[in-house]
């Protein structure tokens, strides 16, 4: 669709700074930005810069991409102080977005049974719409973007089994519970939430007995994906002695139980009870589930879990290939920390490497549409035409089948660009059901159109990008299908 | 510049082949289609019902397709269409939801096999366009692709016919400029949007008088041959026909569905042509067959074994697969055909032909892979 009003289309072509006023005009009545309540947003001030600076750097890293007047409030407190914010979620007051988050009530069913209330596409539709609120409305930005990395890192597909009536409460109580607090804790909840014993079998592994046997599948991800990494040191004997300590751990069935289904028990039955040895550690006979607990201290205290992990968060928050120094540095602080996810964070945030690289990573294509419906101060419902633009682009949340979750490399989704496109030109288009914007508001509440480019890009737009959106007949379009707004 | 960013859509990439998956939704009858007319516990437990030995194509003396599937016969002749009977996945629930969600993860898997095999192929996800489901939403087996867009017409493909030519220079002119990997990928991305924008231009009839009827189905069959044609990196498309539950009155059920069936896919062949159908695997599958003896209805209930059409580039036609049971001691279940060809094993040797090299048992997990010889 082209845009019959398009933005930004009614300033002069090709003059890079013409529009209703100009900023200074603005200035005098733009309102205090920090009270972002609703959807709304007041005239504000784009990054003035020609290169990405401290405050776009922080906004590109630490949230889905800037809503209307965000940069201008990372410079008002500081880029520093805005991390600092940002790490301490709880105490960032997001009342309408918890309020709207309550609309999804088969996501807050308790106990666990009622979910299975349910049509399962409706629960993955509401987990899917739930995500899609909170990553583009949240003011918990960070909180969202760890949700969303954790969310890979243990990655559930719940296509299989019970596990989708269940994994609602993992998101819930596993993923959400834990994003930005202690690692020990996130693994443990893990690797004892309903969802994950269905899709890594946890569920049916025991001690050898006529009834079954072990089954390795959680134990060996719980190594290779959750914990160590691949090259982490451990061997196929340690696999078969990690699943030994974590057999017994089962889940109540919906085609076996009538009662509590989705309920996680421990059947000492089923439970491998004798010594056993993880990673030259013994773990002595007759611990029961306490067998657990040992498990998760001994993975957590390896120093092949400090670096998997930090190595991943660096993938994240620095680059596709990060620098080994400040790998170092992260995974150290995670291992003084405990696992401490606030504090591990903390010091990448500080590392030197992460103020140097910027707008090196491509946006996987989740981030690109979140950033532009933030950008554009979208009203989503987050219904079947977005979601199709998501799977269009092969990033449709939780629907990833393997153990390893979508990759956070850009390699994967370079062929991704074709369906970018469209969604920019359908966006800007208004012509996605269910999402929308404010179109003549942001014209006015920009200023002009190059700073408008600036909000949208995080750096003052080149001329030859405001040529090809003066020049393409769809100016938002052009601006969000450009290389630099797939970059962050 | 990286070196290992090409064009992905180009010539050398649709010769590695397209995938059609045809799903039969509602348990086809494949006793009804690919007839043992030499087998007189058929012609016993289908007295109203069954074919008469005279009234089926006769394919090998023993089975015979029924003559509303008569336009598939030519693809028999030249040995392009090959036939397994028997087959089916281990569920037993004979609900179709559940055994169309059984066969279409693979079993108790995350993810549909074909997304899993789309994913797990080697050259997986470089294809802007890598799968088409023809249809309003996406089937379960598509689960997971890399990218995968439910069409009802082309013309919602790509940018879509709106898209201002402008706005295609100005994308060429920005990412011609830009460094790593994002420039050849754009480059790449816009050469699909150019072969998409010619095939939506271009409203040629189909190729070789292929006609094919107004239905549904051979809409959707004749758009996916489009896109086959224009060569734009398409590596899996689905469509589904539906209308087989014939519990009553089966003739009267079916013989629709399997005339469209036929026409379809035949006017879909002969609009490929030779030379692309050598690039192009079809594959023709259901969810369950059905009971071997007829109701009280003049119909059939739920069942197991089903039948499954294949045809394309290098199979072994002329054939149908089965070791044939007796159906009056080798029933299953109250009385059903046996799956003695596990669905997983006439998939396997499709999906080594179209991407070898694939970890087909990550693709296809919980069963012992024993891929059927369907190529020659």
């Amino acid at each position: 669709m082209i845009p019959r009003r398009s933005l930004l289309k009614a300033a002069a072509a090709g003059g890079a700074v013409a529009g209703v006023g100009g900023f200074s005009a603005l200035s005098k009545w733009a309102a205090p930005l920090l009270a972002d309540s609703g959807d709304g947003f007041d005239p504000f001030r784009a990054p003035e810069a020609g290169d990405i600076d401290d405050a776009s750097h922080v906004i590109n890293r630490l949230t889905f991409g800037p809503r209307p007047g965000l940069h201008q409030e990372v410079t008002r407190i500081g880029a520093r102080a805005y991390i600092a914010r940002q790490l301490d979620a709880d105490s960032i007051d997001d009342r309408w977005t918890d309020a709207r988050a309550r609309r999804f009530e088969a996501l807050h069913a308790w106990p666990l049974g009622e979910l299975l209330e349910y049509d399962s596409r409706e629960l993955l539709d509401q987990l899917t719409r739930h995500k899609i609120l909170h990553a583009t409305r949240s003011r918990r930005q960070l909180k969202e973007v760890m949700v969303d990395f954790w969310s890979d890192h243990f990655n559930i597909d719940p296509s299989k089994g019970d596990s989708r009536w269940l994994k609602p409460a993992d998101d819930r109580h596993v993923i959400r519970a834990h994003a930005l607090g202690k690692f020990p804790d996130l693994l443990k909840a893990s690797v004892l939430s309903p969802s994950m014993l269905w899709y890594l079998d946890g569920r049916v592994n025991q001690r050898a007995s006529a009834s079954g046997g072990p089954n390795e599948n959680h134990a060996r991800e719980l190594l290779e994906l959750h914990t160590m990494g691949v090259h982490g040191g451990y061997t196929q004997r340690d696999v078969m002695e990690v699943a030994r300590c974590l057999s017994g751990w089962t889940v109540r069935e919906r085609a076996k139980d009538r009662f509590a289904v989705g309920k996680v028990e421990f059947n000492p039955e089923r439970h491998d009870d004798g010594p056993k040895t993880v990673l030259g550690s013994t773990i002595p006979a007759g611990l029961g589930e306490g067998d657990l607990d040992r498990v998760i201290d001994l993975l957590v205290r390896h120093p092949s879990t400090a670096r998997f992990i930090a190595e991943k968060l660096c993938r994240r928050f620095i680059a596709d290939t990060p620098p080994p120094s400040a790998i170092k540095v992260v995974a150290d602080t995670f291992s003084r920390s405990a696992g401490d996810l606030r504090t591990t964070l903390g010091a990448l945030f500080e590392t030197p490497e992460f103020w140097a690289s910027r707008g090196n990573r491509i946006k996987r294509p989740f981030h690109f549409v979140v950033s532009a419906l933030r950008a554009t101060a979208a009203r989503t419902d987050g219904g079947p035409a977005l979601q199709d633009h998501l799977l269009r682009l092969g990033h449709a949340p939780f629907q990833f089948p393997t153990p390893d979750g979508y990759p956070l490399e850009a390699r994967p989704w370079m062929a991704t660009l074709l369906w970018r496109w469209k969604f920019a030109l359908d966006l800007a288009g208004q012509a996605i059901p269910g999402t929308s914007f404010p179109e003549e508001r942001l014209v006015t509440s920009a200023g002009s159109q190059a700073s408008f480019a600036a909000h949208l890009l995080g750096r003052l737009p080149t001329p030859e990008e405001m040529v090809a959106a003066t020049s393409s007949g769809a100016p938002l379009a052009m601006l969000l299908a450009s290389p630099a707004f797939q970059t962050f | 510049m990286n070196s290992q960013v090409t064009t992905f859509v180009n010539d050398q990439r649709d010769a590695s082949g397209t995938l059609v998956v045809v799903f039969l939704r509602g348990g086809a009858d494949g006793l009804n289609m690919i007839v043992p007319h030499g087998d007189d516990h058929y012609h016993t437990a289908r007295p109203g019902i069954g074919i008469r030995r005279g009234e089926t194509i006769d394919l090998d003396g023993f089975f015979g397709l029924n003559r509303h599937l008569a336009p598939l016969h030519p693809w028999w002749n030249s040995g392009d269409l090959a036939l397994v009977h028997c087959a089916g996945s281990e569920d037993e629930s004979r609900s179709h939801f559940e055994a169309q969600d059984f066969m279409e993860h693979g079993g108790l898997a995350a993810g549909g096999w074909l997304g899993r095999f789309l994913r797990a192929r080697p050259d997986a996800g470089q294809s802007p366009l890598t799968a088409v489901a023809i249809g309003a939403t996406l089937p379960e087996c598509l689960r997971g692709s890399p990218s995968a867009a439910a069409i009802q017409s082309i013309d919602e493909f790509g940018l879509g016919p709106a898209a201002p030519p402008a706005f295609l220079e100005g994308l060429a002119a920005l990412y011609r400029a830009t460094p790593g990997e994002l420039g050849p990928a754009g480059r790449s991305a816009l050469a699909a949007v150019d072969r998409i924008q010619a095939l939506t231009a271009n409203r040629h009839a189909p190729a070789n008088g292929a006609d094919y009827p107004a239905d549904p189905f051979s809409t959707g069959l004749r758009q996916i041959a489009r896109l086959i044609k224009g060569r734009v990196g398409l590596q899996a498309a689905t469509i589904d026909l539906g209308g087989w539950d014939s519990h009553i009155t089966s003739p009267v059920i079916m013989d629709g569905p399997m005339q469209q069936l036929a026409r379809g896919l035949h006017a879909f062949a002969t609009d490929l042509g030779a030379a692309e159908l050598a690039s192009t695997q079809v594959v023709v599958m259901t969810e369950f067959g059905r009971r071997v003896a007829e109701n009280s209805a003049a119909g059939t209930d739920h069942g197991r074994g089903g039948a499954m059409f294949l045809f394309g580039g290098g199979v072994a036609g002329g054939k149908i697969h089965v070791d044939w049971p007796d159906l009056d001691t080798q029933l299953t279940g109250p009385g059903d055909l046996p799956v003695l060809n596990n669905y997983r094993d006439v998939l396997a040797p499709v999906l080594a032909r179209l991407a070898p090299g694939t970890d087909l048992s990550a693709v296809l997990p919980g069963h012992p892979l024993q891929p059927l010889p369907l190529y020659s």
